[in-house]
């Protein structure tokens, strides 16, 4: 008997046949954690079933021995003991997972002021006496402005702050380190000089979130953390996110919740990393995407799920810490990043501010890629937006045998056009340098995706309107299970999950419909902005940074440019949030750029489909590639 | 020329995606005398059905789709062009009115389906995207359609197809249509669970189960 069992967060799914939970993730592809071999031992193959856990051989005696009884409640099996009997959901925790996703968090560092909306001021105070009776709060305030001459005379108090003011002041001997914040409201009084202060920038994806936690008094960068967002078992794109709210209850609640205790994981291990309190963090910048933005501030998203996409608010937010459970210090600052329009959400804002391309002359398209594309194109005299949706080929999901960036994926492909044979690189590989090498390569991703389509495109085997030649008889050119055409990358001899690793017919296709999504909403936009060229091109997104340039442009993913004008930033929603953290001017750029914006809903303008068709082919029907035209001379007929 | 070698350029004009091929031999159906009923059957939808498996193998893609579908509506202008309504009506496999549900905007793959419809000789009335439930409703009834067909792409914007049910059960004449639905998030178990008649993954599939559901309306 076959069952269909999923692994969540990675998405491996497929029919097994009668097993363990263990075998089947070995088959699928999904890594689970099994140091002593699936003896059920160690524990550390530990996972939640989701959703059949009645599917499963009833509970063994070392499940009872390895797990807590609130485990067993929670519906925790060990993948080496639990036998498939039907069909199963399983989640995979973080530490049962055995390929750590590489998550881009490393980013070209900008230059910036340092002007954060927190400061610390020390003040030395006279006591009270009989003939000096002024409150401790009037007090305070005249030392602050006698003491600092720009501060004025409208300073207010946190109220949680005001309840312990009395006895820190007298605890410190009326010496005392003050936190404002932009100057005006006291957020933090300790007793004595206390100089530390800082603040956590994360940027929240559907997929994957990144904090960064800062010095706030120098501007450095302490540490980098990222998880995977807790959310993604129920879905993984926005959509299905907003749709779990609206069909439950207390689904707004619970996406809430989780995206709260995620990020209260991030703030607690870098505050532990560089041995620090979680009460000297004062402020922390948030950017995301629309969607993620009102159930992380647990708002309806119900009304963005559908036309005409209208967000609850544009404007940038600043809410207390305690209001959204995050625990900073209690009264310190949540800074949200103003939303664009619909589906461009704070997170383009982000992007914006790190990339600036409203500060110069050079017309610039910024393509942001992940499961909704984010697209922007203009320069200092007008600036347009759009977003479309790419489907997320192009990081790896609906592809055969597609993965997220995590160690076994091939990440570069480089194809011999004479032999046809493949040379790869697989994430991770270097580390292990057996020789020879053990079976290691799992999957694909999104890179090695594109670089594959286009080399494929290159030696002739793809045609330009996606369908394998007929004419190639090379051992690597085949008919697959299905009756398609499709190339194998990698031998199963190679491979950790038993079989050949191919790209599909099918494959080829979901790439040009991603492909061509990008190209037909920069088209628009280009046509909106009436110029027929663009002088840059910047690839953001955690996707950005590894994708081979040359490839893109080869596929046709956007329109012409010389590829020594095309660069990859990597995170820059991550960048931008770092930048408002640092810079509050930022904070104003974001508004002024979240207003200057124009929004374009390219999939409702009258010749977008046209756009969309002649975008299938490679590089494109209709467009030319003057920057490439040599290497597209070169595909064999 | 023969009737047989007209009829197998017919077909091998749409294989070939070649507009000009077939408005060649549709004008020398017209000359010779076939009857567009057989030209149609025993040409052009022969050549329409070999594209539609190869776009479903994955072997012709959309834009080839487009030009085939492009292909066989000039031919079908010169059969049909100076016939009467009635004559017209005779020949359609029936009446179908399609749309993207309310709420949403994705209207590729209506328009996909709106082209294999008709290349599948149904007559189809585009109410285009983002179609309120009440006007779905008024416009079927305006018709007088033998189908409504609807695409959601969005988990979001999939109740609106129940809407559409609902509404035809309320003014109680849910008998004198049937829903066909489809998109990225439909599937079998909700268009069962809202009381529609049929679901199509793909676009030869929604011309398959539309001839099955006039099959059904005939036999009454």
């Amino acid at each position: 008997m076959q069952c269909t069992v999923i692994f969540q967060p990675s998405g491996r799914r497929g029919l097994v046949s009668r097993g363990t939970l263990l075998q089947a993730s070995r088959k699928l592809g999904a890594d689970l954690e099994a140091p002593c071999g699936g003896a059920g031992t160690c524990g550390k193959c530990k996972v939640k079933i989701e959703e059949g856990f009645f599917n499963l051989s009833p509970l063994a005696e070392q499940e009872k021995r390895m797990l807590t009884p609130e485990e067993i409640v929670d519906h925790f099996r060990l993948a080496c003991c639990a036998k498939t009997e039907g069909d199963v959901l399983v989640f995979v925790p973080e530490q049962s997972n055995g390929a750590k996703q590489v998550i881009l968090e490393t980013s070209k560092e900008r230059a910036f002021n340092l002007n954060p909306a927190i400061k610390k001021y020390y003040v030395e105070m006279k006591k009270p006496t009989l003939e000096d009776y002024r409150d401790d709060f009037t007090r305070l305030k005249d030392a602050l402005t006698c003491n600092y001459s720009h501060l004025k005379d409208d300073i207010s108090i946190d109220y949680s702050v005001l309840l312990k003011l009395p006895n820190i002041l007298r605890k410190g001997n009326w010496k005392a380190a003050i936190t404002l914040w932009h100057d005006t409201e006291i957020i933090a009084v300790e007793p004595g000089r206390v100089e530390k202060m800082y603040g956590i920038a994360v940027d929240i994806g559907t997929t994957t979130i990144a904090a960064y936690l800062c010095d706030l008094a120098t501007g450095n960068i302490l540490k980098r953390d990222s998880l995977m967002n807790s959310q993604v078992r129920y879905g993984d794109d926005v959509i299905s996110r907003i749709s779990y709210c609206m069909m439950n209850d207390d689904g707004l609640a619970r996406l809430h919740k989780m995206i709260i205790d995620d990020i209260n994981t991030l703030v607690a291990r870098l505050a532990q990393a560089v041995a620090i309190s979680h009460e000297n963090i004062y402020e922390m910048v948030l950017v995301f995407n629309t969607a993620m933005h009102h159930i992380t501030l647990n708002i309806d998203p119900q009304y963005l799920g559908c036309v005409p996409f209208a967000s609850a608010i544009r404007d940038p937010m600043n809410i207390k810490a305690r209001d959204l459970g995050l625990k900073i210090a209690r009264s310190g600052n949540i800074h949200c990043l103003p939303v664009e329009a619909g589906f461009v959400g704070a997170d383009n804002v982000s992007v914006l501010i790190a990339v600036e391309p409203y500060k110069q002359e050079k017309m610039m398209l910024v393509i942001d890629i992940g499961t909704n594309g984010e697209i922007d194109l203009g320069n200092a005299d007008c600036m347009l937006s759009t977003s479309c949706a790419t489907g997320p080929a192009l990081e790896g999901a609906q592809i055969k045998f597609g993965m997220r960036a995590a160690p076994g994926a091939i990440e570069r492909v480089k194809i011999n056009q004479c032999s046809l044979e493949p040379e790869i690189k697989v994430i991770g590989e270097e580390e292990c340098p057996d020789t020879p090498p053990k079976p290691y390569v799992k999957g694909i991703c999104g890179s090695g995706i594109i670089d594959a389509v286009a080399e494929l495109f290159k030696a002739g085997v793809i045609q330009p309107d996606g369908r394998f030649s007929k004419k190639l008889n090379f051992p690597r050119i085949r008919q697959g299970s299905d009756g398609k055409p499709e190339y194998v990358l990698a031998w199963a001899a190679r491979t950790a999950i038993g079989q050949d690793i191919t790209i599909t017919q099918k494959d080829v296709r979901a790439v040009q419909l991603a492909k061509a999504a990008l190209y037909a909403g920069a088209k628009i936009l280009m046509k909106k902005r009436g110029v027929n060229k663009v002088d840059s091109v910047v690839l953001a997104g955690a996707f950005g940074s590894y994708i081979n340039k040359e490839s893109a442009l080869v596929i046709g993913m956007f329109p012409d440019c010389d590829l020594e004008n095309i660069t990859a930033v990597g995170n820059a929603a991550g960048e931008g949030a770092k930048l408002a953290l640092l810079d509050t001017g930022k904070r104003l750029e974001a508004r002024e750029v979240a207003a200057f914006m124009q929004f374009v809903e390219t999939a409702a303008e009258p010749d977008f489909q046209t756009h969309f068709y002649d975008a299938m082919c490679f590089p494109h029907a209709k467009d030319s590639f003057p920057h490439i035209q040599q290497i597209l001379d070169e595909i064999p007929a | 020329m023969s009737q047989q070698e007209i009829l197998e350029k017919l077909k091998n004009a749409i294989e070939e995606t070649d507009s000009d091929l077939a408005a060649e031999a549709a004008g020398e159906a017209v000359t010779v005398g076939i009857d567009p009923l057989i030209a149609v059957n025993e040409g052009l939808s022969k050549g329409m059905t070999t594209i539609s498996d190869l776009f479903d193998e994955g072997e012709v893609f959309i834009p080839q789709l487009l030009l085939a579908a492009e292909a066989f509506e000039i031919a079908m202008g010169m059969l049909f062009g100076d016939m009467s309504d009635e004559a017209r009506r005779k020949a359609s496999q029936g009446k179908i009115l399609i749309h993207t549900v309310q709420g949403d905007i994705h209207d590729i793959g209506k328009n996909i389906v709106k082209t294999m419809l008709s290349a599948g000789g149904f007559e189809v009335i585009d109410l285009g995207r983002d179609v309120a439930v009440e006007e779905v409703v008024r416009q079927a009834i305006e018709n007088k359609v033998d189908i409504i067909a609807g695409s959601a792409l969005m988990t979001t914007t999939m109740p609106a197809q129940r809407d559409i049910v609902a509404v035809l059960k309320e003014e109680g004449i849910r008998d004198q249509f049937k829903c066909l639905f489809g998109g990225a998030p439909v599937s079998l178990e909700w268009v069962a669970k809202i009381g529609a008649d049929a679901y199509a993954e793909t676009a030869s599939g929604a011309v398959e189960q539309a001839k099955a559901l006039m099959a059904e309306i005939r036999r009454g």
